[in-house]
């Protein structure tokens, strides 16, 4: 099974590094996010220093949300998604694999977002291993999570409109867990980094059996 | 506002909004059965409503 | 529910209409005990009778929505093993969700009239407020997913399916939030705790669940009975179309 689903990465991969679309135009429209929301804030630098664990986050969920609807996209236009189901993969490598996929996309860039924040809003890194855990932790919640439900509003007409409704309250937990614990990190706050952590690597677990156990009944629909 | 003020509307609200859901219900009802055939001329008898606004 | 539809109103039968009677009766008296009869409270005042409603919906929308996940559960069971098989409880899935957001809003609205006045704001960015709005829009974006077009089957597994989730993510969420904010009034009535409110106004709260209860029960009847009839609208209307067209090639050939 893991075999299947590095393949399916792979594939996923392979199509991102010819279209460079995650460096090429997810990862600057993430940073204008940064900039935009200084906008918001009327450069009001201590707001947002306070608020720079919170924004990083929701600028994932942006640029994230693209590249799920993309992931996806990806399949159905060419009618992939047949061709998935009638080869011998299995659905929960399938899973596996495109969250995969997602997850090295989104890691690529929070990589740009990192610098974003700490130059743009001038925050000091003060744990790095907090900081880096609980990115993984958060960007694994948030690829099993949009991959699940990704494949929910796939193929569906009104799927650009209809995910980000959908993956949105999912991923609150993520996002304020995410927020929470990147606000410790960068010194802000100086609470329970950990176990803001740890509750997304939960919740990644979670939907990681959720999806196992359930993405075969949703390849199974045209 | 007032805290009788709060009251009534949150109550005038929530039946409001229970009874425009119960007709509606009740008049789709009527409107998909009349496009499948089945009988009815009756007009909408106010006994199948589930609640009247309160009288307050 | 499995009667055939009367003729004259077309989601009635005999026991609803004795069911919606004693809804508008249990209403009445819900309105006179809680509007009239029951005290106001010594700290705030005429304003806890807004929670007579308040907590009732917030209790059968989470009632609804367990109904939801278990019909959706059994749907998919039943689903797998016949083609057609379980659609009585995608049906209720759908209808039980519906009533569940209708109440969910009353719960918000209620809740923001009630916080206006005893805190002074519409809002609290608190645990119990923020997961209800979390719950609110998520089965927002479930009846959003049920009204998109696409077979019976496979759309009653992808809500089905969406159904089951979001009840697992429920906790997740409620933990999360509630461990980020504990401002919320704590909870009046809990299964093992002496109820904060005493007397009357714990009366008059538990007979208003049962009032609300009935209401819901009677909306989720009727809920159901149009889906079905839309459904067998659909049918008809599908299996015309199969007609006519079968009639074309006999006249063409």
């Amino acid at each position: 099974m893991l075999r299947e689903a590095l393949l399916v990465a792979r594939k996923d991969l392979r199509v991102e590094w010819r279209s460079k679309v995650t460096l090429g135009h997810v990862a600057p429209l993430a940073l204008l996010i940064l900039v935009v929301f200084a906008f918001a804030f009327d450069a009001n630098a201590r707001l947002l220093e306070l608020g720079a664990g919170g924004l990083y986050w929701v600028a994932v969920l942006f640029g994230g949300t693209l590249l799920i609807q993309r992931a996806f996209d990806v399949e159905t236009e060419d009618g992939n998604f047949d061709a998935f189901r009638m080869s011998a993969i299995g659905a929960p490598s399938l899973f596996l694999g495109k969250s995969l996929g997602i997850f090295l996309q989104v890691v690529l860039l929070e990589m740009v977002l990192v610098p974003g924040i700490a130059l743009l809003y001038n925050v000091r890194i003060e744990n790095w291993v907090l900081l880096l855990s609980a990115a993984v932790g958060g960007t694994l919640a948030f690829s099993v999570c949009g991959v699940l439900w990704g494949a929910m509003a796939a193929g569906l007409r009104v799927r650009a409109t209809l995910l980000p409704l959908l993956l949105v309250p999912v991923l609150a937990p993520v996002l304020l867990a995410g927020s929470r614990a990147f606000e410790t990190a960068l010194g802000v706050r100086a609470e329970a980094g950990w176990t803001w952590t740890s509750l997304m690597f939960v919740i990644a677990a979670v939907h990681t059996a959720i999806g196992l156990g359930t993405f075969g009944f949703l390849l199974e629909e045209g | 506002m007032s805290e009788v003020t709060t009251v009534v509307a949150g109550w005038g609200l929530s039946f409001i909004v229970v009874v425009t859901y119960a007709l509606w219900i009740v008049g789709r009802g009527k409107t998909v059965g009349r496009e499948l055939g089945i009988g009815g001329q009756e007009e909408l008898d106010s006994g199948s409503d589930s609640s009247t606004p309160a009288d307050v | 529910m499995t009667q055939v539809l009367g003729n004259k109103h077309m989601t009635a039968t005999p026991a609803t209409r004795v069911l919606g009677v004693v809804a508008l009766v249990a209403v009445l008296l819900m309105a006179l005990l809680g509007l009239v009869v029951s005290p106001a409270d010594v700290v705030q005042g005429q304003a806890v009778r807004m929670l007579y409603l308040h907590v009732p919906s917030i209790w059968i929308a989470y009632g609804a929505f367990v109904v939801t996940s278990l019909s959706s559960a059994l749907f998919l069971v039943r689903s797998s093993r016949r083609p057609d098989g379980g659609r009585h409880y995608d049906r209720l899935a759908g209808s039980a969700a519906e009533v569940g957001v209708v109440f969910t809003g009353i719960t918000l609205a209620t809740g923001m009239l009630w916080g206006r006045v005893t805190w002074g704001t519409y809002w609290q960015w608190d645990a119990r407020l923020t997961t209800t709005v979390l719950l609110f829009v998520t089965y927002l974006g479930y009846l959003a997913l049920r009204r998109l077009p696409a077979d019976p089957r496979t759309r009653g597994r992808r809500a089905a399916v969406m159904a089951l989730i979001s009840f697992v993510n429920v906790p997740i969420v409620h933990f999360s939030v509630d461990w980020w904010r504990t401002l919320h009034q704590k909870a009046s009535l809990s299964v093992g705790r002496r109820p904060e409110i005493t007397g009357e106004m714990y009366w008059t709260l538990l007979y208003s669940t049962l009032a609300v209860t009935i209401v819901a029960i009677w909306l989720i009847v009727h809920r159901y009975r149009v889906i079905r009839l839309e459904e067998m609208r659909d049918e008809e209307a599908l299996e015309a179309l199969i007609a006519s067209r079968l009639k074309e090639d006999d006249v063409q050939a």
